[in-house]
């Protein structure tokens, strides 16, 4: 087992290291494209680690089976803080390409984004972005660390010291996460809100983790103590649960997009025109078609769901599928308010792989840390047998 | 969370759980007794008379008050330009809210598995239907002549081509909640089959025997019946999930699609989902602790479940509370002044004091309920609930007339409160649906006795055999 997870970290680190050298020599040549195809690599991936760290703490509060056995994925996809921390520097000196609001002079001919100034400023940007990694890490840590004592030392008092922390956790995560995704996307068109925005993402990070656990589950299925500890029931349950998400954030989409388009406000209509043309309306309907219809349409069945080869491929298809819905919430880039046309640029591709290779291979290096199920966790047991 | 109460053999914390859903040293047979012997045996006590006679006094009211308004006309509500929106439709929302706990309890929780459910979900259903009935009222009333209100609202063929509005939300309104209507009747009426064959047996009286034996549709027990009966509550409850989203989805987009702010938010199919579901898990805990204690069913809605109620009002809560902080700090951040105006109207205008106890009941009332201690302080849990039975409705009122009464132009800017005739079909309903729930309690079984069954330690075996 830990021959093939160092393994597959090696490959990923290869794969990210590569894509990375590559994106940093597009820096060069192009550097407002490189930062915006980052921040939207940035974003997909330390989504993966945020919707984990949720999972987590969701499970901690209500139990189950399903959350036991994929326990230890979550937590080391949680305990990758620090390295996004480091993922997300280099955006630090992008502030200025990619956030039109970051211009003073833009600001001061703007009466609205003169009246936003007190929020969308580059040190409040700065220091709230400290504030939700400061956030994050800590809830990771004290998570991870107590579980980690639940194995050496037994079920209590840790089991309800999990529990204690992840009421308020949940709390900070949608507070964290709403407000970082207003901030680094969202405010990308400082002229757009929405009030649903928060939650889209939300919705969104379920879909990420849970299909980046789906496919782990799958790749190290063969191998001991999962391929006796998981079964098709547990994996069933893991589908159904995927299936939740897609539902749900198909939901969330719909409701923007209905109220929007049925108000046809001129503040938030252009975010839509905008995505309906020149080119943007094939993402448009590749995202109904691939974050929707067709993930729902095939996880609707409980073969599919129990089959290891077609799960697999639904998660991955939706992990990329992940990808192109925060590319398109980011939308046309926000310089200048006119429509732009939909430029695909390699670094779009390049930059979520060089991300995603490194991101993978310190979620790796963290699951080799632990073992793979938990020793001492007082539902095990149970756990275990709901899948026989 | 729980401290060990009982270490005579280990117990895991699953099996730990499931043992608290029911008292001890009950069997098959003291559940079926216990339960049906409320409808059957129990001598009807003036309490319950006197409760009834209250509560059908109300209904009265009510009665009157729809003849009055059908003879002199919807002029009787206090609605006028420029709030056009009153009572029936705050009334309409808070009581459709109230009916989603049953359905989440009968549905959802069903298909998540979750055994605590099995006692709380027969009246919660019942709740939830005679909720869509007194809600139903509201907008069929407000049409002026309620037996034109078909003709105007569905959607039928007819020589002059004229149809209803599809893009309007409000005849959404009209599919949705006949349709939620229909599949929680029938929800209901399935789960109560075996029941009634129970109470057939059992029943002495003739008429009882014969009425029971009716409604039980010739229920004898078979594997087959079972099998089917068990297919049947599957695919309902799987027809039923996506009501409890859709129902106040819908609801919310006769307040969204609109231009108006506060009320044109996209925030809002969640955020009153979630409302909905809080508001009604607050009434079936207002009902379920004085039914437990007249009717000394501790044994069956244990703390346990006042416990997992309390966690799910605790955890809806702060989802609605975070749909206030969204509407807040959006209409900050929109830079639009209607947007920024309409938040200061609510923090400040003349609806202020509503504002101001709607977030007391419904943010912060809540927050008690993080502390297992006082989870468990059952008064205050009956207290709590109706505290948030009073903000849910606060809330309602707030969205509906501060958005209407002033609006873009102070010109047309305006007060409103209701009528008299507007609070005595409010509280009429009150009085319809206690009296609904009253004649449910004297006459079916509020617990669903087949499957309190099932969750005895002794059908365990049974499970596993599976």
């Amino acid at each position: 087992m830990l021959a093939r997870i160092d393994g597959l970290r090696q490959r990923a680190l290869i794969a990210g290291a590569g894509a990375l050298v590559l994106c940093g020599l597009g820096a060069f040549v192009n550097p407002d494209q490189f930062f915006r195809s980052y921040l939207i690599a940035f974003v997909l991936w330390n989504g993966v680690a945020l919707g984990s760290l949720a999972i987590k703490m969701l499970h901690q509060m209500t139990g189950g089976a399903w959350g036991l056995v994929i326990g230890r994925l979550l937590e080391a996809a949680s305990r990758t803080f620090p390295y996004t921390l480091l993922l997300f520097l280099p955006l630090v000196f992008g502030t200025k390409s990619l956030y039109i609001w970051s211009h003073p002079e833009v600001v001061g001919a703007d009466q609205a984004l003169r009246d936003k100034a007190p929020y969308l400023n580059t040190t409040f940007f700065l220091a709230r972005a400290a504030f939700y990694f400061a956030v994050w890490n800590g809830l990771a840590y004290f998570l991870s660390k107590w579980s980690r004592e639940q194995d050496e030392g037994g079920a209590e008092p840790y089991h309800t010291r999990l529990q204690v922390l992840s009421g308020p956790g949940l709390l900070l995560y949608g507070f964290t996460v709403t407000f970082s995704s207003i901030d680094w996307v969202m405010s990308l068109d400082p002229h757009y809100s929405s009030t649903i925005y928060g939650i889209l993402f939300m919705g969104g990070q379920g879909v990420s983790a849970l299909a980046l656990v789906i496919t782990i589950v799958v790749v190290l299925g063969d191998h001991e103590p999962l391929k006796s500890a998981i079964t098709s029931r547990h994996l069933h349950d893991l589908g159904k649960l995927l299936f939740a998400f897609i539902m749900l954030w198909a939901y969330f989409s719909f409701s923007q997009y209905l109220i929007t388009w049925s108000a046809n406000l001129p503040e938030e209509i252009p975010f839509y025109l905008k995505r309906t043309q020149g080119g943007w309306q094939f993402i448009a309907v590749a995202l109904l078609v691939g974050h929707f219809v067709l993930p729902f349409a095939l996880l609707l069945s409980r073969g599919t769901k129990q089959n290891r080869r077609l799960v697999l491929g639904v998660a991955l298809f939706l992990l990329f599928m992940r990808l192109v819905d925060i590319y398109f919430l980011a939308g046309p880039s926000g310089h200048g308010e006119g429509p732009a046309a939909l430029h695909l640029h390699w670094m779009d591709l390049a930059a979520p792989v060089a991300v995603g290779g490194l991101w993978l291979a310190a979620f790796f290096w963290q699951l080799k840390q632990r073992p793979l199920l938990p020793a001492h966790d007082p539902m095990l047991e149970e756990a275990l047998e709901h899948g026989r | 969370m729980e401290p060990d109460q009982t270490q005579i053999e280990p117990l895991t914390l699953g099996e730990q759980r499931r043992a608290e859903l029911v008292g001890p040293g009950h069997s098959f047979a003291t559940v079926t007794d216990k339960i049906s012997s409320i409808v059957l045996t129990r001598k009807t006590t003036l309490g319950f008379l006197g409760a009834f006679t209250v509560a059908f006094g109300l209904a009265m009211m009510l009665f009157y008050t729809l003849a009055y308004v059908v003879v002199v006309g919807v002029g009787a509500f206090g609605v006028n330009v420029p709030v056009g929106w009153g009572f029936d439709i705050i009334n309409f929302v808070w009581w459709i809210g109230i009916g989603h706990a049953g359905t989440l309890i009968s549905a959802i929780l069903l298909l998540l598995r979750q055994q605590w459910r099995t006692s709380i979900n027969r009246f919660a259903e019942a709740m939830t239907l005679f909720a869509v009935a007194c809600a139903a009222l509201y907008p069929i009333m407000h049409t002026g002549r309620p037996w034109l209100a078909i003709y105007w609202l569905f959607p039928y063929p007819n020589t002059m081509g004229l149809w209803p509005q599809f893009r309007s939300p409000l005849i959404w309104d009209v599919f949705a909640v006949s349709t939620y209507a229909t599949v929680s009747a029938l929800f209901w009426f399935v789960g109560l089959i075996p029941d009634l064959a129970t109470l057939r047996d059992r029943a002495t009286a003739r008429f009882a025997r014969f009425a029971y034996g009716m409604l039980a549709m010739g229920w004898r027990g078979s594997a087959m019946h079972w099998h089917r009966y068990e297919t049947a509550s599957l695919l309902l409850a799987g027809l039923a999930t996506p009501l409890v989203v859709s129902v106040h989805t819908i609801v919310s987009f006769d307040f969204a699609v609109s231009v108006l702010p506060g009320w044109h938010a996209t925030i809002f199919p969640p955020y009153f989902v979630a409302g909905a579901i809080y508001s009604g898990f607050a009434m079936v805990m207002t009902l379920a602790i004085p039914l437990r204690v007249v009717y000394g069913l501790e044994d069956f809605i244990t703390l346990r479940h006042l416990q997992n109620m309390a966690k799910i009002i605790l955890a809806t809560g702060l989802i609605v509370a975070y749909g206030y902080m969204m509407e807040a700090f959006t209409a900050w951040y929109s830079g639009n002044e209607y947007e920024r105006f309409m938040i200061l109207n609510r923090l400040k205008g003349p609806y202020a004091v509503m504002y101001w106890a709607l977030i007391a009941c419904n943010v912060i009332a809540p927050q008690i309920l993080w502390f297992g201690k006082l989870r468990r302080n059952v008064a205050l849990l009956f207290a709590m609930s109706l505290v948030v039975n009073v903000g849910m409705w606060l809330e309602r009122y707030v969205i509906i007339v501060t958005s209407l009464h002033r609006d873009f132009l102070p010109s047309s800017w305006g007060l409103y409160s209701g009528s008299k005739w507007d609070w005595s079909m409010y509280i009429g309903t009150i009085g319809l649906f206690l009296t609904l729930l009253f004649l449910f309690i004297r006459f079916l079984p509020m617990i669903s006795i087949f499957e309190m069954r099932t969750i005895l330690p002794q059908a365990e075996v049974k499970e596993e055999g599976q």
